[in-house]
């Protein structure tokens, strides 16, 4: 194979991954930074290193959580290089609002509140479970888990979002 | 199982499917169950936001000599033949498997596998041992003896494997917690290795069956195996 067949060959095979899993892509990022801008730089950042690193990916069947790994860390990098605060709720910016305010739906609007105000360590696992379709034992991989320690939180992170939207319910009837 | 062991595993995984015997007969239980997964729903639909259209960024000319091409790294190594072989000889002899629902495992060590992803509360990590009343019930007398010398004992359940009821227990390792499926119908000649990403095992010849012992990806199993196989006797 000439080296301008092997080019074509490697873009296609990028554009091809890019286009099954940008959406995961997105959602995890968006996730994981709480915040729609800072998930479009750390999707753009993470499609970068993907293209370059490309001849590492062995087995397209890992593409997922090769690609899921990257966002991961390249999630890391950005809140390393901003060093930013953490993110009050109560005092958001648009693009954080925006992730909130998704869809004109008050049951999902206050469950994505709920959502956004789990910490890391709770929010993160939930979203690779619910929303990945990952096993414990693969969140437990790509958080440094013990499997027992993702199966404590998963509980945890599901008790406070019943805790939140109860009491959001019982606000809602005391407010009319 | 009761009521705190399955809410949480209902908990960490609403789409948990075992306990079904305690479900069935706690009504608590079941509606907690039903209130888990329909949170699960509302949690699912919250977090599949909208995605903006893919823009992709300008991508960097990248030196594709010696890149080797997909089709050739696929190529199978001459170990990974060997392997592939070894893996359709050990499915030949334990035969098509049936587990539950019609689901069909190529090989025993496929099926031991899969049942580690059905029971995710056996995983714990923690110290308190099942008592004794429970681990007789389990390992009743008229499969095996079982004495405390294998480790710490955290979980002790009867399970399906082949179609046969048999032991699964759980001890703690070093690195974590490490399963035990007891075997006494499934004779094997040599030992079998399980290597998966996060998971390392064997699978024993242990008299006229076998042991199947399944740890962490870095779990030291050689002083396991030998407490284990030590601790056990078959008494058919």
């Amino acid at each position: 194979m000439n080296s301008s067949d092997a080019g074509t060959t490697r873009r296609r095979r990028f554009d091809e991954l890019v286009a099954v899993f940008h959406q995961d892509m997105y959602r995890y990022a968006a996730w994981l930074s709480r915040d729609r801008t800072v998930a479009e730089d750390v999707v753009q950042e993470s499609l970068l290193r993907a293209w370059k690193s490309l001849d590492s990916l062995r087995d397209d069947a890992a593409a997922k959580h090769w690609l899921l790994t990257i966002v991961r860390r390249e999630n890391a990098r950005y809140f390393e290089r901003r060093r930013l605060e953490t993110v009050d709720v109560d005092n958001l910016t648009p693009s954080q609002e925006a992730l909130l305010a998704d869809q004109p739906d008050h049951e999902l609007d206050d469950m994505r509140d709920a959502i956004y105000r789990l910490g890391d360590d709770y929010r993160e696992p939930l979203v690779l479970q619910v929303l990945m379709g990952y096993s414990t034992n693969e969140i437990g991989e790509l958080m440094g888990l013990t499997q027992g320690a993702v199966l404590t939180r998963l509980h945890r992170a599901r008790l406070k979002l019943r805790d939140e939207m109860d009491n959001e319910m019982a606000s809602g009837r005391s407010k009319s | 199982m009761n009521c705190e062991e399955y809410r949480e595993a209902i908990g960490a995984d609403p789409s948990y499917g075992g306990g079904e015997a305690h479900v069935s007969a706690c009504d608590d239980c079941l509606a907690y169950r039903d209130e888990m997964r329909v949170l699960d729903q509302t949690i699912g639909r919250a977090l599949a936001i909208r995605v903006p259209e893919l823009h992709t960024p300008d991508l960097p000319e990248v030196d594709t000599t010696g890149v080797v091409s997909l089709a050739e790294r696929r190529r199978f190594s001459a170990p990974a033949w060997m392997a592939i072989a070894a893996t359709l000889v050990l499915a030949a002899f334990v035969g098509i498997r049936m587990y539950g629902s019609n689901v069909t495992y190529p090989s025993l060590a496929d099926e031991i596998v899969a049942h580690l992803d059905h029971e995710p509360y056996a995983l714990r990590v923690t110290d308190q041992p099942v008592d004794d009343g429970r681990l007789a019930k389990v390992v009743p007398a008229n499969i095996a003896q079982m004495n405390h010398d294998a480790g710490l004992i955290t979980y002790a359940r009867t399970c399906v494997i082949s179609g046969k009821k048999i032991p699964h227990l759980v001890i703690q390792g070093e690195r974590g917690p490490v399963t035990i499926l007891l075997l006494p119908d499934e004779a094997i000649d040599d030992t079998v290795q399980i290597e998966g990403e996060s998971i390392n095992g064997v699978i024993l010849p242990v008299g006229g069956g076998s042991v199947a012992i399944i740890g962490e990806r870095n779990e030291e199993l050689g002083t396991i195996q030998q407490n284990v196989v030590n601790s056990v006797t078959w008494s058919t």
